[in-house]
């Protein structure tokens, strides 16, 4: 069938182009952009996200936030497979882009790493928005009481050094343990990654705050 | 004439034959045969003397010492003519005869001539002679006068007898004023003067002396002037020895001259010059042992000014050269170090030096009080020189700092960055950020509250008049804000007597019920809550203990 239309499609252009005189080259091809549906020879494309079991109850409980807008306006089939406990996502006849099939896999990626689905749909909505990961000991070897006060000096007394640095920054950050994940646009990652950076190194916090000032108030002018 | 002449001399004889104590007593007929005689003398003496300003010596009305100076006037030149002719006869002694001769001839020519000659002769002569005039004694006394005028008298007719023959000899070539003979022989008496006079003024006093033997005062004079006349030629002939006039046709006259020419004056050879050393010692082989001796002998009173100048300038020289051979004074040598120079030397010496330091102002009571003064003045006007605070010019807004925000955002990231993207794109669209809504907040409420209190302070209140670019924003009504009448308190907060109670039919007070009317209100308490209960059972069909508490409580 695939191969029908693709041969459909190409007969249907090929007469409507005139014969062209001998000395120029023939007119290019037109060509409508290929349907998801159509891609890869027609077949359906898949995506599939596993769910970490902390994440289990949570994605119980906001499913409907994520399967609407992931189904309603992306227009990509979702389900979760309880068995194998992953959230499977595939592309729908109607579905306008290939690129929506990835991003609504992002957007689920994203919630399974412990982000909001508020925080999370601004995946679905933008296009330059990535999600970074690093461990801490990619950037300093802890072991121990230190490790649990690096992660201390991250979050902040009630979170509020995390929060100053989402605010600042415009991004969302997740501490999981010793792994960080950062959600924003590239430049604010960078920022982001930095000031945790110098954190888990052992600056103190108002030293990050004097330069979070500084790096916010310059990104405030600039627009 | 002749009449006066004879009786000129006869007042002479007459006087010659008074003996010497008559005249010690002034008498009054003396005096006047004396004037008389002088008077006459001075007549006769007129035409050998073309200089004179008096034709006849006046007596009348004047006293001795007027009538002394007109002779002196007359008599003066006379005498430079009379001693000239002298010494000319002296060298000549052949005219003399010549003169006997010439006499016998025309007298008046030779008179004629010899007043051209006599001119120039008396200039000449009147430098020497006027030094030893000078000193003259100027007595007043009758005697002296007398004796000098006899003098004068023997003199003047000498004089006419040497211009006469004098006048012959000349040949006729030369005119009355240029007798080249004349001039020749000048030339070498003035010299002979010069260099030959202090031997020769004892000649010349000889020969004076024989001449005028009678005239002892003429002799006084003589010496005195012989002494002032060496003084005073020593000065002149100084003058000519500097310039050098040596010439060669002295030497002849000069064989009694050379010894005392040079030597004289300079004494010792080596302060001479090298050309007058070369002629000095042409001339003076054999005499000068002799002549510095009596040079010396001279000069033991003093040394010459001109000796004495000399001796000052070699000093001088002497100490200039001594000072250019040592070494130089420490002050004159540059830069000098504190090693090179005496200890403490460079406080005597007054330095120089730039100091760039104002001095420190002398503090007298005038400064004080032009200080006070000012000071009062200043704290009358107020005008005092306060620093002034800048106020630094505020040109741009206070930026908002933008406080970290420590809490959770209430906002999904999407919303911050859609914000964000409509705030790009259309910033006036844009929705308020956080501070704006807080401020305009905080406007609006202290905007409510002004107009309340000024509601209630003003009788007259007049709201704020309405500026087309202010947009102020009242949620008050607009009944409240029109009210013209003058109010104290705001109609909008009266109530309508009905708001204030609804309800009806007679009220009493708590304590004026009666015991039946309390028990009414109760009863009807009940039967309302009974009839809610009822309901509220409807409703919730649920196994719910119906407790029948109002049936035991009916029967009170």
């Amino acid at each position: 069938m695939s191969a029908e239309a693709a041969a459909t499609m190409e007969i249907e252009t090929l007469p409507s182009d005139p014969k062209p005189a001998s000395n120029s080259l023939p007119p290019k091809l037109k060509f409508e952009p290929l349907k998801a549906h159509e891609m890869s020879d027609g077949r359906v494309q898949f995506r599939k996200v596993s769910v970490p079991p902390h994440r289990y109850s949570p994605l119980k409980k906001y499913w409907m936030d994520i399967y609407t807008p992931i189904y309603e306006q992306m227009k990509i089939d979702i389900r979760m497979n309880l068995k194998a406990r992953k959230v499977e996502l595939k592309t729908r006849s109607d579905t306008p882009d290939i690129s929506n099939l990835q991003k609504c896999a992002d957007f689920v990626q994203a919630f399974m790493l412990g982000f909001d689905v508020v925080d999370a749909i601004a995946l679905l909505r933008m296009d330059e928005l990535y999600v970074e990961s690093f461990e801490i000991k990619d950037v300093k070897t802890l072991r121990g009481e230190h490790l649990s006060r690096a992660i201390g000096r991250l979050s902040g007394k009630g979170g509020k050094t995390k929060f100053a640095i989402e605010n600042a920054t415009k991004t969302r950050i997740v501490i999981a343990d010793t792994k960080i994940h950062i959600l924003g646009s590239f430049a604010n990652i960078k920022i982001a990654r930095d000031s945790l950076c110098s954190l888990i190194l052992g600056s103190p916090a108002g030293k990050v705050y004097s330069k979070l000032r500084q790096v916010s108030a310059r990104l405030a002018e600039r627009f | 004439m002749a009449t006066s002449i004879e009786a000129a001399v006869e007042s002479l004889r007459e006087i010659k034959s008074k003996e010497p104590p008559m005249w010690l007593v002034p008498k009054q007929e003396l005096s006047q045969a004396v004037r008389a005689a002088s008077k006459h003398l001075f007549s006769s003496l007129k035409p050998h003397s073309p200089k004179s300003p008096f034709d006849q010596l006046l007596i009348e009305g004047f006293d001795a010492e007027q009538i002394w100076q007109q002779i002196d006037l007359q008599s003066q030149p006379l005498l430079y003519t009379l001693r000239r002719e002298v010494k000319k006869f002296e060298k000549n002694p052949e005219e003399i005869s010549k003169l006997k001769e010439a006499i016998e001839g025309g007298k008046k020519k030779k008179v004629v001539e010899e007043k051209g000659t006599d001119d120039i002769d008396d200039d000449d002569d009147d430098d020497d002679d006027l030094d030893m005039d000078d000193d003259d004694d100027y007595d007043d006394d009758e005697e002296e006068e007398e004796k000098k005028e006899r003098g004068r008298e023997e003199e003047s007719e000498r004089e006419g007898e040497e211009m006469e023959l004098e006048g012959e000899e000349k040949g006729g070539i030369e005119d009355k004023f240029l007798k080249i003979k004349e001039l020749q022989e000048y030339l070498e008496e003035d010299e002979a003067k010069e260099y030959g006079l202090k031997k020769n003024k004892k000649t010349k006093t000889e020969t004076k002396k024989k001449e005028e033997d009678t005239e002892e005062e003429e002799e006084g004079e003589d010496e005195e002037e012989e002494e002032e006349e060496d003084d005073d030629n020593d000065e002149a002939e100084e003058e000519e020895d500097e310039l050098g006039l040596f010439d060669g046709d002295d030497e002849d006259d000069e064989d009694s001259l050379e010894n005392a020419r040079y030597e004289d004056f300079f004494g010792t050879k080596k302060n001479k010059g090298p050309k007058e050393k070369a002629k000095s010692r042409d001339r003076f082989e054999g005499d000068s042992g002799s002549d510095d001796e009596q040079d010396f002998d001279k000069r033991k009173d003093g040394l010459s000014t001109h000796e004495e100048e000399l001796k000052k300038l070699q000093s001088k020289i002497e100490q200039m050269e001594k000072a250019n051979l040592d070494p130089k004074v420490w002050t004159m040598r540059g830069e000098v170090t504190a090693a090179q120079r005496q200890k403490n030397s460079a406080l005597e010496v007054d330095l120089d030096f730039e100091h760039n330091v104002r001095p420190a102002p002398v503090i007298t009571e005038e400064v004080t009080a032009s200080l006070e003064d000012l000071i009062k003045t200043r704290i009358s006007e107020g005008l005092f020189d306060d620093v002034q605070k800048s106020r630094s010019l505020s040109s741009k807004a206070p930026r908002e700092t933008k406080e970290l925000d420590d809490n959770k955002s209430k906002k999904g990231l999407a919303e911050v960055y859609e914000e964000e993207f409509v705030q790009k794109t259309d910033p006036a669209a844009a929705p308020l950020s956080f501070s704006d809504e807080l401020k305009k907040e905080a406007s609006m409420l202290f905007k409510k509250l002004c107009l309340k209190l000024d509601a209630l302070s003003h009788f007259h209140f007049t709201p704020k008049p309405v500026v087309e670019d202010m947009s102020i924003q009242t949620n008050v009504p607009a009944l409240a804000m029109e009210e013209i009448a003058p109010m104290a308190v705001s109609d909008a907060a009266m109530l309508a007597p009905e708001e204030v109670f609804a309800g009806k039919g007679d009220i009493k007070e708590e304590a004026e019920l009666t015991r039946s009317e309390r028990k009414r209100r109760r009863a009807n308490k009940k039967r309302k809550f009974k009839a809610e209960a009822a309901k509220r059972l409807a409703k919730k069909p649920r196994e719910t203990t119906q407790v029948d508490s109002n049936e035991g409580k009916e029967n009170e």
